[in-house]
C-alpha cells in the first residue's frame, strides 16, 4: 500500500509532543501517512506556509483558526480544525522585582489561589501616582490563548490591557531574556519558558492558564478547509493518528518518555530537565508557590480533550469581540461552525471506538470538579471548566455574557455621556 | 506603535533617480552580516539602510518607531516576525511593506502568499545588483495589493455604516414615534456634540434601545 505524503508544521513548545510522538513512535506510518515535519519559529510563518500549501496541517494556536474563520488575517475563512491538540499549558510570570512589589502592596491577595491581579492593580495605580512608566507585558501572538488569558486575568481585577499597561508580542524563546533585561515586566507564555525564568530566579509564576479558565483549548490541528473537503480520507487518517498519539502521551506512565522525545534536537531542543515538569505536572509553579503538583497542567486526551467544542470557539470569539478585534454583529454560530468540525472528529473517533460527546457545545464555567458527561456515545469523564471569576459562559447567549464585562475595548464601551445623550432621546 | 509616519509618497520618485527626492528609508533586520552587506551595497545609492541585528521585542519596536522606515526587510524564518506582525495589526490603516527573504525552493508558494496580501517575498541568493529591482518590485506589488484591500475594506465599512444608521433610525421611529427626519436629525446633533462619527452614534442608539427594550444590545445582521 502506498503511503500518503503529508507535510506538518509545528512550533518548538512542549505541546508539539503529540505530533512528535506520532512521528517517532510510527503512529503516522501505521495510519498510512508518510509525514515530513517542518519546524517554525514564528506563528506568522507557519500560517503563511499552511495558507499557501507549503504544509498540509499545522499545530496552530486555537484563536488563529477562529480568527481565520471570522475573516481576519491574510487567509480569511480558509482554516479549520477537527482536532484539539491540548488543553491548558500556559502561565503568567512576572519579574522577581514586580512580584516583590506586589507582595508588599497587597500581601493578603498574594497568598490566595488562583492569584488575582488585584495586587498588580495596586502596583499600577501607585506607579501612575508616582508618574512612573507603564508596566510592559508580553504574549506570543495577537490571536492566541496567551493574549486572551492575559487580558482576562488583568481585566478581572479592573486593569485595562489597553490603557493601564503596554502589551508587546515577543517570540517564546526570547521571553526570558526580555524579562531578565528589564525590557518587559511580565508575560504569558507556554512551557518551558515560565519554568526557566523561575529556576533562573528572574521571575515568579503568578497564575496558570488552567486556573484562569480550566481546560480551555490551547493548540489545534489546523488544515485548509478546501484541503479537508478534497482529502476527506487523509484528513480522517490524520485525526485518527493524532487521537492515538494523544492517548499515548496523556497516559502518565508515558510522560517521561514523551518528555525525552520532545526535548530532542529535532523538536524543542532543550535539556530534558527543563521540559519534564510541564509534562509530568510535577514541580510546577503558580501563585508564587515554587513546587506544586498539577497533573492537569497539560491535558492531551482525557476529558474528551481532543473534541473540537464549538463552545470553545465561541468563547474565543466572545473575547475577540470584547477586545475589539471583531464586531459584536458577528454571526458567531456561523463562524464557530466554520472553525471547528466536530463531525469529522466523531467519524474518526467513532471508527476507533473512542467515546464522543453528542452535542457540539456545552455551557462553560459550571463545573468546579470533574464530572460525567452522559450525553455521549459512552459516558465521558470530564474535567472542570470553571473561570477564575466564577462566570458562566452560555454559548447561546453571547451578548448577555459580554454585557457582564465592565473592562472592554475602549471604543466599544459606552461612556457615561453616551448614555445620557442617548437616554435623552429615548425618554 | 502607531507612530510610523507616512512616507509612502516618497517611494515612487526613487525609481526615477530624481535629485531632490528624500531617499527611501529601509530597515533591515538581519543577523546574517554577509546578506545585510549585499542589501546595503545594492541600495546604497537610493536608500538609507538601517541595519539592526540581535535585538527583539520592545527594543525592536522602539527602533522601528524611531527610524520610521518606508520598508522593512527581514528573513522569512526570523522569530521576530510575530512581533513585526503585531505592529502591522495595530497600524492597519498604514501598513508598511515588509520584504522577506525566502529560500529558493517553495517560491511558487511565496508568490501565492504575495497574492494573498501577506507580504512581499524576495528570493534569497542576492547580488548587490539584483537587490534594488527586487525590492522595488516587491514594494510595488505590496502597494498594489494593499490599495485593493483598503478599497475593499472601505467599501465594506461604508456599507456596514449605512446599515447601522438605517437600523438606528428605524428603532428611533418605532420606539419613540419620531419621523425619519427627526430620527436622523437627533443622531446628527449627537454626532456633532460629541465629535463622534454618525455610525458610532447609531451603534450607541442600537445598544441603548436594545437594553431598554430588555433585549440584548446585539445588532443582528441578516
Amino acid at each position: 500500500m502506498t503511503k500518503q505524503q503529508l507535510n506538518i508544521g509545528f512550533v518548538p513548545l512542549t505541546d508539539c509532543v503529540t505530533i512528535a510522538a506520532a512521528q517517532e513512535r510510527g503512529i503516522f506510518l501505521a495510519n498510512g501517512l508518510e509525514v515530513k515535519l517542518k519546524r517554525f519559529v514564528s506563528w506568522a510563518a507557519m500560517r503563511d506556509a499552511l495558507g499557501t500549501g507549503a504544509i498540509d496541517a499545522a499545530q496552530m494556536l486555537s484563536p488563529m483558526v477562529v480568527a481565520s474563520a471570522a475573516g481576519l488575517g491574510p487567509f480569511p475563512r480558509e482554516f479549520t480544525s477537527a482536532f484539539t491538540i491540548n488543553l491548558n499549558g500556559n502561565a503568567i510570570t512576572v519579574s522577581t522585582s514586580l512580584f516583590e512589589r506586589m507582595s508588599q502592596i497587597a500581601p493578603e491577595t498574594i497568598t490566595r489561589r488562583p492569584m488575582s491581579a488585584y495586587a498588580l492593580k495596586q502596583v499600577i495605580d501607585s506607579r501612575r501616582d508616582e508618574g512612573r512608566r507603564k508596566l510592559v507585558f508580553a504574549h506570543v501572538y495577537n490571536h492566541s490563548m496567551h493574549a486572551l488569558e492575559l487580558k482576562y486575568w488583568l481585566a478581572s481585577a479592573g486593569i485595562s490591557p489597553e490603557t493601564d499597561i503596554e502589551i508587546v508580542v515577543i517570540p517564546p524563546s526570547l521571553m526570558v531574556d526580555a524579562l531578565a533585561s528589564g525590557q518587559i515586566d511580565g508575560y504569558c507564555v507556554g512551557e518551558p519558558w515560565n519554568n526557566k525564568a523561575v529556576v533562573a530566579g528572574i521571575g515568579r509564576t503568578v497564575i496558570t492558564s488552567g486556573e484562569i479558565w480550566s481546560n480551555g483549548p490551547e493548540k489545534v490541528l489546523a488544515v485548509r478547509k478546501a484541503w479537508a473537503e478534497e482529502n476527506e480520507a487523509v484528513h480522517l487518517a490524520l485525526v485518527s493518528a493524532m487521537l492515538e498519539a494523544s492517548a499515548w502521551v496523556d497516559d502518565m506512565d508515558n510522560r517521561l518518555t514523551a518528555a525525552q522525545i520532545v526535548s530532542g534536537p529535532d523538536y524543542v531542543n532543550v535539556p530534558f530537565d527543563e521540559i519534564v515538569g510541564s509534562l509530568t505536572g510535577k514541580n510546577r509553579q503558580t501563585g508564587g508557590e515554587l513546587r506544586m503538583d498539577m497533573p492537569d497542567f497539560n491535558v492531551f486526551h482525557r476529558y474528551a480533550a481532543n473534541f473540537p467544542w464549538r463552545s470553545h470557539a465561541k468563547w474565543v470569539l466572545s473575547q475577540m469581540i470584547r477586545w475589539g478585534d471583531l464586531p459584536d454583529s458577528l454571526d458567531v454560530d456561523f463562524v464557530a461552525a466554520q472553525a471547528f468540525l466536530p463531525d469529522v472528529y466523531r467519524k474518526a473517533a467513532g471508527a476507533m471506538g473512542v467515546a464522543c460527546p453528542s452535542a457540539d457545545e456545552k455551557v462553560e464555567g459550571g463545573h468546579q470538579h470533574t464530572w460525567l458527561l452522559t450525553d455521549a456515545t459512552a459516558p465521558l469523564a470530564m474535567g472542570c471548566d470553571q473561570f477564575m471569576d466564577g462566570r458562566i459562559f452560555d454559548p447561546s447567549n453571547l451578548d448577555g455574557y459580554l454585557a457582564g464585562f465592565s473592562v472592554r475595548h475602549v471604543e466599544s464601551r459606552l461612556g457615561e455621556s453616551d448614555r445620557q445623550q442617548v437616554s435623552s432621546i429615548a425618554v | 506603535m502607531t507612530s510610523l509616519s507616512d512616507h509612502d509618497e516618497q517611494i515612487k520618485p526613487v525609481q526615477q533617480g530624481a535629485t531632490k527626492v528624500a531617499p527611501l528609508r529601509v530597515l533591515l533586520i538581519d543577523d546574517d552580516p554577509e546578506r545585510a552587506n549585499i542589501v546595503e551595497v545594492g541600495l546604497s545609492e537610493n536608500a538609507v539602510v538601517h541595519i539592526v541585528s540581535h535585538i527583539h521585542g520592545r527594543t525592536l519596536l522602539d527602533e522601528i518607531a524611531s527610524i520610521a522606515p518606508d520598508v522593512i526587510i527581514m528573513d522569512c524564518e526570523s522569530p521576530d516576525r510575530d512581533t513585526i506582525e503585531s505592529l502591522r495589526m495595530v497600524a492597519q490603516s498604514n501598513p508598511k511593506p515588509i520584504v522577506m527573504f525566502v529560500e529558493e525552493e517553495g517560491s511558487a508558494q511565496m508568490n501565492e502568499a504575495i497574492e494573498a496580501g501577506v507580504s512581499a517575498y524576495v528570493i534569497d541568493g542576492l547580488t548587490p545588483k539584483r537587490v534594488k529591482p527586487l525590492i522595488e518590485t516587491a514594494i510595488a506589488r505590496f502597494k498594489h495589493m494593499d490599495s485593493l484591500r483598503s478599497e475593499l475594506r472601505k467599501t465594506k465599512e461604508d456599507l456596514a455604516a449605512r446599515k447601522t444608521i438605517e437600523r438606528a433610525k428605524g428603532l428611533l421611529m418605532q420606539h419613540h414615534g419620531m419621523t425619519e427626519d427627526q430620527a436622523f436629525a437627533s443622531m446628527r446633533t449627537m454626532s456633532q456634540q460629541q465629535g463622534k462619527p454618525l455610525k458610532d452614534v447609531a451603534e450607541s442608539v442600537l445598544t441603548i434601545i436594545g437594553m431598554l427594550a430588555g433585549t440584548t444590545g446585539k445588532a443582528n445582521t441578516p
